[in-house]
């Protein structure tokens, strides 16, 4: 069989061959796939970052209907500056503990926020309020961008983690990035520790 | 001691052996798929009217805007009814279709897609990165709650989508939505048997795209588009652009 290839061809072939060893031992996935959850990563604070600054506008605007949901307002000023004044050290992919903690204060923020979007349907003039409208559909959009933007870390993070922990990257990791450390992904559902209850 | 260093002389080149094929293997089969996506309608054209909602005249009228409008700006809108949404919510059905049909300019992510699902009674507006600042999630909101939801409520499909696409058009700057003159776009890839180039520049040729374009670029990676860039045959097809979950979302 291979006698009826030109010796042309045969080059050709194994050119190909050592190519795809080559490219296979990939040994610039690891940096790679590191410089991806990073990037990943800053969506996410991106993200969070958004929703943080909508926050004071949304609750103003709300106490200027509804100021007897002063608890439900404060409970949602207080997340957000938990949340905000946070110190994320440097190293927060890999440390659990920390990371631990900044997905509570954000899941906290969240459900502040869910709670406070539920006590706004009894005050039907709020809710034709254009500003509050646009509030609204600013801060599903941005919710719904956190979802996008912690999936896509996740998914980068499954990568990069799968690349260290396989063979062949983990010999490469072993041998070329000894420093290389499996990072933290998220498990908490957003706003899934509570549930807002509804109140008739 | 002798036989013992050529036996394992033997075993290290047998270890190297399986190593490589061991690589080869893993680049083939690839990273394993991360995460389980919904079955996408296939991108025909700029309308994908898999729901039957819109008669051919309809259809030919939207076509002709949306063609227009990305002569005129480089950016797409496509507009997608589908069946149903199997079971995903729509912002994630949404956000999802536009990157795997890459709606928008690459790198610029100029692409909006208006979704409709008439079985989940749900419409979105799902806006690529690069078009977030424009068609914000509130102007998108107020195109639902404005121009798409009433026709909806009525059962009038075809006006709802009409009015919509206009106003979103509108919102990134488009005014024409009128039935613009006939759009032809011959894109013909010319496949020409040429000789192969000598040995030695294949050999730079196949180091340089393994390095700059990396490995899945050879061997097909998650996002299909390889180095042989993304145009189809002929037709419409998206340009690469990605989406962040911007837009809006109403029901009926």
């Amino acid at each position: 069989m291979i006698r009826t290839f030109s010796p042309r061809a045969r080059q050709i072939f194994l050119i190909l061959f050592f190519a795809m060893g080559l490219v296979a031992c990939d040994i610039n996935a690891v940096p790679r796939y590191d410089e991806e959850t990073r990037a990943a990563w800053s969506e996410v604070l991106n993200q969070y970052q958004r929703r943080a600054d909508l926050v004071p506008n949304l609750v103003e605007t709300v106490a200027g209907f509804a100021r007897q949901e002063k608890e439900t307002l404060t409970a949602v000023v207080e997340a957000r500056s938990k949340a905000t004044q946070m110190q994320l050290p440097p190293d927060i992919l890999n440390n659990p503990e920390a990371f631990r903690q900044f997905q509570q204060s954000q899941a906290a923020l969240g459900g502040a926020l869910a709670r406070l979007l539920v006590v706004v349907e009894k005050y039907p003039d709020l809710k034709s309020n254009q500003n509050f409208l646009s509030l609204q559909s600013q801060l599903e959009g941005t919710e719904n961008r956190i979802t996008v933007a912690r999936r896509d870390y996740i998914l980068t993070v499954q990568k990069y983690n799968t690349e260290l922990r396989t063979i062949p990257g983990r010999w490469v990791a072993g041998v070329l990035y000894p420093d290389a450390e499996v990072k933290q992904t998220f498990d908490i559902a957003e706003q899934a520790k509570e549930a807002p209850k509804v109140k008739f | 001691m002798a036989r013992f260093i050529r036996e394992w002389g033997t075993a290290a080149w047998a270890i190297r052996g399986v190593a490589l094929l061991l690589c080869a293997i893993h680049a083939v089969a690839g990273q394993p798929a991360l995460a389980a996506e919904p079955k996408f309608p296939q991108l025909a054209g700029r309308v994908v009217d898999e729901a039957a909602l819109l008669p051919a005249p309809v259809r030919e009228r939207i076509t002709g805007w949306l063609a227009e409008f990305e002569r005129a700006s480089k950016r797409q809108l496509v507009v997608v009814t589908v069946k149903d949404l199997q079971g995903y919510p729509i912002e994630d059905f949404g956000y999802r279709l536009g990157r795997a049909w890459g709606i928008g300019e690459k790198d610029k992510n100029t692409g909006a897609i208006l979704l409709v699902a008439p079985k989940e009674r749900e419409v979105r507006i799902e806006v690529g990165y690069g078009l977030e600042g424009e068609l914000t999630d509130a102007i998108s909101r107020a195109i639902i709650e404005k121009d798409i939801l009433p026709a909806f409520k009525d059962g009038n499909y075809e006006q709802g989508i009409i009015n919509g696409t206009a106003a979103i058009l509108k919102a990134l700057g488009w005014d024409g939505a009128t039935p613009g003159a006939t759009i032809n776009a011959p894109e013909s890839a010319q496949e020409s048997a040429q000789e192969l180039p000598p040995i030695p520049v294949l050999i730079l040729i196949i180091l340089f795209v393994i390095f700059r374009f990396g490995r899945n670029a050879v061997f097909g990676g998650r996002h299909g588009r390889g180095v042989w860039g993304a145009r189809s045959r002929g037709g419409f097809s998206g340009g690469g652009g990605s989406f962040g979950g911007g837009g809006a979302s109403g029901r009926w």
